[in-house]
């Protein structure tokens, strides 16, 4: 008697659990709203390292060369010139964590939008729409993004991400970029983005890390409007400092 | 002590860690060298990317100079204690700096002594000592 009850018992938690279990589109999905903050957890709990950047011969002595003058130059004590010194925004994949600054995930059943503190940038992550094919999206800076649940798990596609957009890292990309992503909530308070970075192109193999965030309840977004940028490009494409004399 | 030591570590592997910096990197400012400037305000810029504070400071000589100041964007200052009227023109405030590397009168504030008493740091690991 006592075994037939600790079955119905099961069989009764079991119906529970898969009745609240996410369907594709539905409003029983995994909840991602509200305000996230980088987290910099070490230990349990903490993301996986990254792997290994591998670029493609052509690229990766071009990379490393550019590295090199980077490091030549922050030992002078100077920084040279990258797109977000003159307000230019990050774009993904960058945009996904920008120092300390929050994200704002809106959830509903069709739409993921998010939207980071720095910069203001905004990304929309279509539900139950299929992926266009690569020429039917206008190269920009977060391209366009399909996304389904799988679980506990929102996977999204994101393809045409324009070259210009400076990559993880600094990488190059090509038109043939495709960012993949896991994004799912691993605690009450927690939430982890896995990013995977593909391009045949570029790359010898994809680069996958993974960052992680902490819920920010309460919080409201702060308003960021690049309207008084005093950092320029001098003549040898070090970042200076306008001074005023009043 | 041993919490100041603990809190400069943290500062640090934040720092480290970071994937992407917000909008630019601080390595045009001397971080080993501090400059106090006691002088009067002559703006407040509660603006992105960063705020400013130019500020006009006597010197020995009589004459006056003038430097401008960066601070971290409004959002970072916030949790910092500061608020967009936090200073106003001719407040008398004393603050210290890393100044240019290059000699020019600039600087990133790491902490400011202000009219009413508070001390105001500016941001993660640049806080009131």
């Amino acid at each position: 008697m006592k075994a037939w009850s600790a079955v119905v018992f099961g069989l009764s938690i079991a119906a529970l659990v898969r009745a609240q279990s996410p369907g594709p589109g539905t409003q029983s999905a995994p909840d991602l709203a509200g305000v996230w903050s980088p987290s910099r957890l070490r230990g349990a709990g903490a993301p996986p390292p990254p792997t290994q950047l591998l670029l493609k011969p052509g690229y990766k002595e071009r990379y490393e060369a550019r590295r090199a003058q980077e490091r030549e130059a922050n030992a002078r004590g100077e920084q040279l010139a990258a797109t977000t010194s003159l307000c230019e925004p990050y774009g993904m994949p960058g945009m996904m964590q920008v120092a300390t600054y929050p994200m704002e995930v809106i959830q509903t059943p069709r739409q993921v939008t998010i939207i980071t503190e720095a910069f203001s940038e905004v990304r929309r992550i279509y539900l139950g729409k299929a992926q266009l094919a690569p020429e039917d999206v206008d190269p920009g800076y977060y391209g366009r993004s399909a996304g389904h649940w799988e679980g506990d798990t929102l996977i999204v596609d994101t393809i045409g991400i324009k070259e210009t957009v400076r990559g993880y890292q600094g990488m190059p990309h090509s038109a043939k970029m495709r960012v993949s992503e896991r994004i799912r909530r691993t605690g009450p308070q927690a939430l982890q983005d896995q990013i995977t970075i593909d391009d045949p192109v570029v790359l010898e193999k994809p680069v996958v890390y993974t960052l992680a965030y902490k819920l920010t309840p309460n919080y409201e977004m702060v308003e960021f409007v690049c309207d008084n940028n005093r950092e320029y490009i001098d003549e040898k494409g070090v970042v200076r400092l306008k001074l005023r004399d009043k | 002590m041993r919490l100041r030591v603990a809190h400069l570590f943290v500062a640090a592997l934040v720092l480290v860690s970071m994937p992407a910096g917000a909008h630019h990197s601080f390595v045009m400012f001397d971080t080993t060298k501090q400059v106090t400037l006691t002088g009067s305000v002559s703006s407040f810029e509660w603006t992105n990317p960063h705020t400013y504070i130019e500020i006009d400071v006597p010197e020995e000589a009589g004459n006056v100079k003038h430097w401008s100041i960066e601070l971290g964007s409004p959002s970072i200052l916030r949790n910092s204690g500061w608020k967009h009227d936090t200073l106003k023109p001719g407040d008398k405030v004393t603050l210290i700096i890393n100044p240019l590397k290059n000699g020019n009168p600039g600087g990133f504030l790491t902490y400011a002594n202000l009219p009413d008493g508070r001390k105001l740091g500016n941001g993660p690991g640049r806080e009131p000592k």
